[in-house]
């Protein structure tokens, strides 16, 4: 009974000592910043000024539609290139499974400024003269997620009897992969596609050192005219990331109970 | 004959090998050009002069003291702190989340530590400068409570303002990468502990700690090498306040200085990779390490 009575205090005290202190790392600047970018003008009252200062800026348009386009572009490149090869892999090519696992860690190990000063070397400069080269890159960064993002999907779904099931049917390997895979493994697909745009939207260092304008380094600059809308867009890119998140967090919970539930 | 046909055999096995690989070309020619490729050819360049001949010179001012060793030190000594703070605090989260935050709650909790995690990038900076810079509502506030931050040395744009930054985007991704490791305690090791007259504490001691600390040190170099390679935060906010070597590669990339070495931002880059790689294969390591664990 005490020692029921000491868990009870232990539990509360550990939750509530962690509640104050995340509230105080994580609440506090953001709610600080939403305050701050409510700000009118001279700092009177409130207004919604500074989020529309950042609307009617020249670039803005121009810049988010560039950053969108690449970032669309950089999830369908991914999902391209990766969805055959993870198949592929826990499929037929087990035995290289290791040393497409370990290239998929290098773009955490390598740092992204050093991969862009790599990239300045290293690129035709048939590509460099293109902001295109840049969805390349995103690809490379998203690489580590999309790996661990499919893996775990292709991993929970009886994969060779599908395959097996499919063929014997008489299906092509594209019609396999395209109606049977694909639909089985919707869940790391969402995930790895809304990782991939997510890193892409906000990605900074490789765009900024290979000297291309998009939406986040953009911003920068704009900040250094006005503090205030510069802090406003952070506001809003940072609520737009935990709603983009938050839903795929819920559709991938969703597909994969279902597969809980046909096996 | 029978040798004939040994070879035979094997070459057959060589071929599949070699066919067997075919499918995955797309994704070996895709990463060998747009990762491994870029990685070689800034390591050669590294290694080449001035006139284009092979040298070490440009990693000599790595080496001896200066504002290039400075700023090693400097970019070293951020990433451990920032990944102490993280790991630990980060540690504690992930154990209160994973014992009592269950169902759509947990869920949420998860995306929301995805977001944070992932979000040392520009908003980031601005969102601190709007909460603890000299006008910001945080130091705002607590002026109007009598505490003035910004009496002594502190700036946000100061080592200590980075630091603060970082362990933003720090714990969260502690809490993400250490989850699985708590979630993997099983109740049955505490049962049969407790049942073998332990105590919570001696449970902890001799049981939960040694299984968690594998994950716990693998966890915090995964932070170090993150905290180390971080950029865009610390460009938008400190300006070059504070030297970091991410930092000072870019101002060299940019022509905002000029060295007279022409190689100089390449040794630096090939620098932070061999630093990058010493912290990720400790994470390896640790990995491997705690797999032991989850395997039986």
């Amino acid at each position: 009974m005490a020692e029921s009575m000491k868990q009870k205090y232990f539990k509360w005290s550990l939750v509530s000592v962690s509640s104050i202190l995340a509230s105080l790392i994580f609440l506090f600047p953001l709610l600080a910043a939403t305050i701050y970018s409510l700000k009118g003008k001279n700092g009177q009252g409130h207004s919604f000024d500074n989020y529309l200062w950042l609307v009617h800026q020249d670039g803005f348009f121009p810049n988010l539609f560039i950053t969108l386009k690449l970032a669309v572009l950089a999830a369908a490149l991914n999902l391209v290139l990766m969805v055959p090869t993870m198949v592929y892999l826990n499929l037929k090519g087990q035995r290289f499974k290791s040393i497409v696992d370990f290239i998929c860690i290098l773009p955490l190990i390598i740092p992204v400024v050093s991969l862009a000063i790599g990239a300045q070397v290293a690129m035709p400069s048939l590509l460099q003269n293109t902001e295109y080269e840049l969805v390349f890159f995103f690809v490379v960064i998203a690489l580590p997620y999309t790996y661990r993002a499919l893996d775990t999907s292709l991993q929970t779904v009886p994969l060779k009897t599908l395959v097996e099931a499919s063929r014997s049917l008489g299906a092509s390997w594209t019609r396999t992969i395209i109606r049977v895979i694909v639909p089985a493994i919707r869940g790391g697909i969402t995930g790895a596609l809304f990782l991939t745009f997510a890193l892409s939207i906000g990605e900074y260092t490789i765009t900024s050192l290979l000297h291309w304008e998009t939406f986040p380094t953009w911003t920068v600059v704009a900040a250094q005219q006005n503090i205030l809308g510069a802090i406003a867009i952070s506001v809003f890119s940072f609520v737009g990331a935990v709603i983009l998140l938050g839903t795929i967090a819920l559709v991938s919970r969703k597909s994969s109970s279902r597969v809980e539930v046909e096996e | 004959m029978e040798e004939v046909v040994d070879s035979r055999s094997v070459r057959r096995l060589k071929t599949n090998r070699w066919t067997g690989a075919l499918p995955l070309l797309p994704f070996f020619a895709f990463t060998g050009f747009f990762l491994l490729w870029p990685v070689i050819a800034v390591t050669i360049r590294s290694l080449k002069g001035n006139k284009n001949e092979w040298t070490l010179a440009n990693y000599r001012p790595i080496i001896h003291s200066g504002p290039y060793f400075h700023a090693f030190v400097t970019s070293i000594k951020l990433s451990l702190v920032t990944s102490v703070i993280g790991a630990f605090i980060g540690a504690l989260f992930a154990y209160v989340v994973v014992k009592y935050a269950h169902g759509k709650f947990g869920a949420v909790l998860d995306s929301v530590s995805a977001v944070f995690a992932n979000s040392g990038g520009v908003p980031l900076a601005f969102m601190f400068v709007a909460a603890f810079g000299v006008e910001g509502i945080v130091t705002t506030v607590l002026k109007s409570l009598g505490w003035d931050i910004y009496a002594g040395h502190f700036t946000i744009f100061s080592f200590t303002g980075v630091v603060m930054v970082y362990s933003f985007f720090q714990i969260p991704l502690m809490v993400l990468v250490f989850k699985p490791a708590i979630s993997g305690l099983r109740k049955e090791w505490s049962e049969a502990s407790i049942n073998l007259g332990a105590t919570h504490f001696t449970y902890w001691r001799r049981v939960a700690i040694p299984i968690l600390l594998p994950s716990f040190i693998g966890a915090f170099f995964l932070l170090f090498a993150g905290g180390f390679s971080a950029y865009a935060t610390a460009r938008a906010l400190t300006v070059g306040t504070v030297p970091l070597v991410p930092i000072i590669i870019g101002t060299l990339v940019d022509g905002n200085v000029i060295s007279d070495q022409a190689n100089l931002g390449d040794a630096l880059a090939v620098g932070m990779i061999v630093v990058a790689t010493v912290a990720m294969s400790g994470y390896i390591w640790a990995q491997r390490a705690a797999a032991k664990w989850r395997n039986q």
